[in-house]
């Protein structure tokens, strides 16, 4: 299968790989896998409190091209937005960005679950 | 028809595997929606005799491989090649546990409530830190650690997969318990995490 040349770039220099301090109660980490395919992929981001907005976020995907380009664009894209905006984020959105392949939507969708889930964690811990 | 994939469409006999008749040698015209448990003859039961299984799919190939029909007519022709697909396709998914497991489950959720994305509690964490260490193990070349790493999945997954059977048992003794499909379903999506660092550390 042909990926598109913007699943390679990300999967050649994927953007943001690395994580953020779990333990601290201004990030959030969602953890999320597809048995389908038995792929992983950790998704953390660093909001500030007082706006509200995501400034910094880390991914650390085990899986396919198409699953390392999703995580990657996705934290590019929920960095700078208000944490609102990025639970907004529909995987079709990935999926057009990428081209993926009807064979490859689910990564996009794990990206997208991965998203909701940190965005989630998030908030159970500050409001905690 | 009541007869349909049980008796031969030429001579009348009754069928092993509904793709052929042993008895006066013809190609039998089949749907294409029979499941892969029929094309080999089977009921839809877990527990299956393996060499059984794989004599009578060397016995069909013998018989129906598209290579004895290069000179016959047409339908015939196409015949063996949709039956050649057909046999390869479920013999290739029934051959081995897992796959087996795979394909059978939502033949016996007829309520279709399986939740099919349910882990073990914890599971993926587990799974996500095997990666990592992994990682660091492939990077500085660690043998053993690689070794102990690949032998503790191995007994994991043997585990799993032997737990299959006594399962599926449980479930045709007690069909109205859905629970049952629902823990096959989560041990095989743990099962496919398994595979998947075992493949890894395997191809290394």
């Amino acid at each position: 299968m042909a990926y598109s040349e913007k699943v390679i770039d990300h999967y050649n220099d994927p953007k943001n790989v690395g994580s953020l301090d779990k333990n601290d109660e201004n990030t959030g980490t969602g953890l999320v896998g597809a048995p389908e395919c038995g792929d992983v992929m950790k998704l953390q981001i660093q909001v500030n409190p007082d706006t509200n907005e995501i400034v910094d976020a880390k991914f650390k995907t085990f899986g396919c091209g198409s699953a390392i380009a999703s995580s990657s664009l996705a934290t590019e894209w929920v960095k700078g937005k208000s944490i609102d905006e990025a639970m907004s984020i529909k995987n079709t959105e990935i999926v057009e960005e990428l081209s993926l392949p009807p064979v490859k939507i689910h990564c996009s969708v794990l990206a997208e679950d991965a998203i909701k889930a940190a965005i989630s964690d998030y908030r159970k811990r500050s409001e905690g | 028809m009541a007869s349909e994939h049980t008796s031969c469409q030429s001579c009348g006999d009754s069928l092993i595997s509904p793709l052929f008749c042993f008895s006066c040698n013809s190609l039998q015209t089949v749907s294409d929606d029979i499941d892969h448990f029929k094309v080999m003859g089977l009921p839809h039961c877990f527990e299956i005799d393996s060499a059984e299984l794989e004599n009578l799919y060397q016995r069909l190939t013998l018989e129906m491989h598209p290579d004895f029909f290069v000179e016959a007519p047409e339908k015939q022709k196409h015949l063996s090649e949709k039956s050649s697909v057909m046999l390869n396709a479920a013999y290739s998914t029934l051959r081995e546990p897992s796959s087996r497991a795979k394909y059978l489950l939502p033949l016996l959720d007829r309520e279709k409530s399986l939740e099919t994305d349910a882990l073990p509690e914890r599971f993926l964490q587990e799974m996500f830190t095997f990666q990592e260490s992994l990682d660091e193990m492939l990077e500085s070349g660690d043998q053993s650690a690689l070794c102990k790493m690949n032998e503790d999945l191995q007994n994991r997954h043997t585990f799993i997969e032997s737990n299959y059977a006594d399962l599926f048992k449980k479930f045709e003794t007690s069909p109205e318990n859905h629970e049952i499909l629902q823990q096959l379903q989560t041990q095989l999506n743990a099962e496919r995490y398994l595979r998947r660092l075992l493949d890894r550390i395997n191809s290394e």
